[in-house]
């Protein structure tokens, strides 16, 4: 496999599928943890990250964020879900688990929102797994959420054109 | 062989073998007829070796049980027709009348291979185009900073003082008139010189905010956001806690950032308030610009081209060695949070020769 995200390419390529799999309520539960944590500790722990990697380290961890940002708002906007601080908790996390080695207990800091839904992730001592068992319910969220990944697309699309948001596009 | 387990083997959609302890073929189901150009007659009591010559395929030893179930591997498959092929072999130990053995599930993988490369073509490319797009984001934020100093510069040191000695030599001459209607027209042409000096000193500042001439970095900020409240009625709260003395280049980059923040609150954000806050944190200073404006999708924007600012404040970010996210959601306002390091930004050759490798 390439690691186009690092040594830990393969643990992050895990990680990427695995937010499929999160419920409406585990992302609520991923949102409340990553608003808990100290702006200023994340802050530190990316920090960390930026001291201990050289430029290109940084960039590949950039790029695990960068998608998996991505992926996590794709995921939040199939189950209806808009609060930014999960695909930001995406972002922390993806960097987290690319940079594992490098980062010691700060670790801890940017995995702690997810692993509240994927236990397996946290513990910066640990050798990294990837979320122990995809349970049934998991599957069936899943399942779910897939069969109203088109009608949810449809009515935000009409929520953004009747909330007049046009002038946002010129960002 | 139970029916139940012939079925399966006959109707698997990968080629299976049984193979015993010694390696010899027992049995083939018909999928393995077709990916290897035998019969299944042709097989049985042959080596496994020769539907993948020259390699090792490890077998039980016949202790039995559970010693590698599911075992997985990667091999390479030969047919009757001498054509090679890459396989994936799963090996299954299997308990039979005959005593124990394996079930070899084989896989070609040619096609999946051929994806992966085209995958890792495209890979390369996209990699390849985002290289470009940094280096290039790069240089022209760095150009536009070396340019807007190299003009603050002339106009600082040439046109404004080419102008004052104008304004000096204009009141020698007021002083010499005697008649009023004269004198009032050269106080006419006074003001309007101070009028230009006045404006070339306000682009002086904006294209050389940060610099102690005006103040530094807060000075700039609020002077930005004095602008702000005074046009718009959107008020602010500046909280800066950096106590270091940053260096010319990193308070430059941090005004940019936050300064295409607020256009982008003064032009999309119908905001009332903006909070900006300023720490020290790591080695570096962290910055947070919170508005409470109409807020927008990032899925959304992001999306579509023509948002080369919010790429800008993020490319500045990292090329000084930091990070920068922009968060919204419709209604909720919007979050730039940012933090560079005070070690100050990479030399170019630097950040060239590691995006070129």
């Amino acid at each position: 496999m390439r690691p186009i995200f690092g040594p830990n390419t393969r643990q992050v390529l895990t990680f990427l599928t695995d937010l499929w799999l999160l419920s409406p309520e585990e992302i609520n539960r991923v949102t409340r943890a990553w608003r808990e944590v100290s702006d200023v500790e994340r802050a530190e722990s990316w920090a960390q990250l930026h001291r201990a990697a050289s430029l290109r380290e940084r960039n590949s961890y950039l790029a695990a964020a960068s998608v998996a940002r991505k992926q996590a708002m794709d995921v939040a906007s199939m189950l209806q879900r808009t609060d930014w601080a999960f695909w930001a908790a995406a972002w922390d996390a993806a960097a987290a688990i690319a940079a594992r080695e490098r980062l010691g207990s700060h670790y801890d800091i940017l995995i702690s929102p997810l692993a509240t839904v994927f236990p397996s992730l946290s513990g910066s001592g640990n050798r990294l797994q990837v979320p122990a068992q995809r349970s049934e319910r998991q599957a069936a969220a899943k399942r779910e959420a897939a069969s109203r990944g088109k009608v949810t697309e449809t009515s935000s699309k009409q929520g953004a054109h009747r909330s007049g948001r046009a002038g946002m596009e010129a960002r | 062989m139970s029916s139940r387990f012939t079925q399966l083997f006959e109707h698997s959609p990968d080629a299976m073998v049984i193979v015993d302890r010694t390696g010899q073929i027992n049995d083939a189901n018909k999928q393995a007829e077709a990916l290897f150009g035998y019969g299944r007659d042709q097989m049985r009591g042959r080596s496994v070796n020769t539907l993948f010559p020259g390699q090792t395929v490890p077998l039980s030893n016949g202790s039995g049980r559970g010693e590698r179930v599911g075992s997985h591997l990667d091999l390479v498959g030969s047919s009757s027709d001498l054509r090679q092929f890459p396989a994936d072999v799963n090996i299954i130990p299997i308990q039979t009348q005959r005593g124990s053995a394996e079930v070899l599930s084989v896989r070609d993988i040619t096609e999946e291979q051929r994806a992966q490369f085209v995958l890792e073509l495209g890979l390369d490319v996209f990699e390849s185009a985002d290289r470009n797009l940094q280096s290039l984001l790069d240089h022209f934020i760095r150009a536009q900073e070396e340019e807007r100093s190299r003009i603050a510069a002339g106009i600082h040191d040439d046109t404004i003082q080419i102008l004052a000695a104008a304004n000096l030599r204009l009141q020698q001459l007021r002083n010499r008139l005697d008649d009023p209607e004269q004198r009032d027209i050269l106080d006419k042409l006074a003001k309007t010189l101070h009028m230009a000096l006045s404006r070339l000193r306000q682009l002086i500042f904006d294209l050389r905010p940060t610099s102690p001439e005006h103040g530094g970095l807060e000075s700039a900020l609020r002077a930005v956001l004095e602008q702000m409240q005074s046009d718009l009625d959107v008020r602010y709260q500046l909280d800066d806690r950096c106590t270091s003395s940053l260096p010319a280049s990193i308070s430059a980059l941090i005004f940019r950032i936050a300064q295409e923040a607020l256009i982008n609150v003064r032009k999309h954000a119908k905001a009332k308030m903006v909070q900006l806050e300023f720490q020290e944190v790591g080695g570096g200073c962290l910055a947070r610009i919170v508005d409470d404006g109409v807020g927008y999708s990032p899925a959304d924007v992001e999306e579509r081209p023509g948002h080369i600012g919010l790429s800008l404040m993020r490319e500045r970010a990292v090329i000084a060695g930091g990070w920068c996210r922009i968060e919204s959601t419709p209604g909720t306002g919007t979050v730039v949070e940012f933090w560079v390091p005070y070690s100050g930004l990479p030399t170019q050759p630097e950040v060239r020769n590691e995006r070129a490798a």
